[in-house]
């Protein structure tokens, strides 16, 4: 009987990446899990990697639109029947630039992907929590949450905007029995950062080595952080137990936030 | 298997309360535990409650004393041959007053007892954790440690403190396999609450004991208080493998109380 037994959770950007950790952390707890993603492809390797074929479901949607945001919080209430959990993971950055050359696009783009979508995802789920009084929202922010590092604007900017989401967020739905985290990572070399590093770094006047190497200097244990860490927290906040931490942005970082 | 299987503990103020929840949730995880009171009663009744059998004991002695937090270290050491988690969790006030009226005795007890005690374990159990590239030593700070309430300033003054001593720390150990961490509990009903409690809600202008829970609570999104086991479940998770990369953080069990 694990932790988190007849749960449902949707992880958005749970094909790969710290969403799909948390999607697996979740199912050896006993949840069931519809994971969203922009790939069919990559959603269906997931699903099969997890092989968990009753307790999974995978939901096409890009979390940058509106509509497919309120789509895939709805198509897993059809599909198994609630929501009680959401992991808004699902985030990024891209064309980073120092601000006097940073685009409208660029900076809009990050607020979509990492902001409006936790937001939508948020709303739209919510009103089935507060009615049945159990509900977690977790939102995946970052160390860059907390501090901000040169280069890297839009992303500092959208994961400052997602912990503000998660401390209002959090007073507003108190006594209903949702509560509403943020989780702040320090770096790991998933694949959206293997992707979009190399542009983050050059706007960092940097190597890609060298800004992976900043991050793990940054903190105490002198490393990059690992998937797991990342899932046992939020297996935490999302069980019974974790019903006394709300509003918290809590560092999962090898010590790197000063707050 | 546990997820602290086979890991030994201390728990300074591990006979009640908060310590206690620690100490039976990582009995659950099958550590193996020494809880430390100041009552050898009452550690003999923790013991007989917790049922160990010989996977825990009781060390005697005042966290506000460095020998005796000294010794319980020591004391861990040789009884299970070697300690891997260190609990700093032992504190509170016996009678606060605000900074004007703040007795020289009252001051010196707050800073022994919430301040000296951690620096006295952290340090003897860092000298055994370093050479073994292994330890998880986890501070019971408070929501105090980030606010500041009128009446108890030298526990506001206290927990920040130790939450500044677990930031660097944490730093010095970083690559050595040592996690340094806070936990920072909202307002719980233990046994030194209950007992001091009275007095201090007068010193911090309420009108009652009752008034100063609730204060506590209804600062919370939750409007209510913490629990023991709220705060043991995050001490587990900080103990285990899981939490091998959590260090220097100020881990809040505060039900939305503190702003960051």
């Amino acid at each position: 009987m694990g932790d988190l037994s007849g749960r449902v959770a949707v992880i958005t950007g749970g094909s790969r990446g710290i969403g799909r950790a948390i999607a697996e952390a979740f199912l050896a707890q006993g949840a069931q899990v519809a994971i969203t993603g922009t790939s069919a492809e990559k959603g269906a390797q997931a699903i099969h990697e997890l092989n968990r074929p009753e307790d999974t479901h995978f939901i096409r949607a890009d979390a940058k639109v509106r509509e497919d945001c309120e789509r895939a919080i709805d198509e897993a209430i059809a599909h198994f029947g609630k929501v009680d959990i959401l992991v808004n993971n699902a985030g990024g950055a891209s064309n980073h630039a120092p601000v006097a050359d940073l685009t409208d696009e660029a900076f809009d783009d990050a607020l979509k992907w990492n902001l409006w979508s936790t937001f939508w995802c948020s709303r739209r789920a919510l009103k089935p929590m507060i009615e049945r009084g159990w509900g977690r929202i977790i939102n995946m922010s970052s160390v860059e949450g907390k501090v901000g590092k040169p280069g890297i604007s839009i992303y500092v900017t959208a994961k400052h905007a997602v912990n503000g989401l998660t401390k209002a967020m959090s007073k507003e739905l108190g006594t209903t029995g949702v509560t509403v985290n943020a989780l702040c990572p320090g770096i790991i070399e998933t694949d959206i950062v293997k992707a979009e590093g190399p542009g983050a770094a050059e706007a960092m006047g940097i190597t890609y080595e060298k800004l992976i190497e900043t991050f793990a200097q940054e903190s105490a244990t002198k490393r990059v952080m690992e998937l797991e860490d990342v899932a046992a927290v939020a297996v935490l906040l999302a069980s019974d137990i974790g019903g006394g931490i709300t509003g918290s942005l809590i560092s999962i970082d090898g010590g790197t936030a000063p707050y | 298997m546990g997820k602290l299987e086979g890991k030994v503990a201390c728990i300074t103020g591990g006979t009640r309360s908060i310590g206690r929840g620690m100490a039976d949730a990582f009995v659950r995880e099958g550590a193996l535990v020494v809880v430390n009171g100041r009552n050898a009663e009452k550690g003999k009744q923790c013991l007989d409650e917790m049922g160990a059998g010989d996977r825990a004991a009781f060390f005697a002695g005042d966290a506000s004393k460095q020998a005796d937090v000294e010794g319980l270290i020591d004391f861990t050491i040789d009884h299970f041959g070697h300690l891997d988690i260190c609990c700093l969790n032992s504190g509170g006030v016996l009678a606060t007053a605000p900074v004007a009226q703040m007795s020289d005795e009252e001051w010196k007890l707050e800073v022994d007892w919430n301040l000296n005690h951690v620096f006295w374990g952290m340090r003897r159990a860092l000298q055994h954790m370093i050479p073994r590239t292994y330890g998880r030593i986890i501070v019971t700070s408070s929501v105090e440690g980030k606010l500041g309430k009128p009446g108890i300033p030298g526990y506001a003054a206290t927990k920040h403190a130790v939450n500044g001593l677990v930031k660097a720390a944490a730093h010095e150990v970083g690559t050595l396999g040592i996690t340094v961490n806070s936990v920072l509990p909202g307002l719980i009903e233990t046994d030194i609450v209950r007992e001091t409690g009275p007095q201090s809600a007068t010193m911090m202008g309420l009108p009652s004991y009752e008034a100063m829970l609730d204060l506590f609570a209804q600062e919370s999104a939750i409007k209510r208080l913490n629990t023991v086991e709220e705060v043991a479940a995050v001490a587990v998770l900080l103990a285990s493998d899981a939490g091998r990369n959590i260090t220097g953080t100020m881990f809040p069990v505060d039900g939305g109380t503190m702003p960051y």
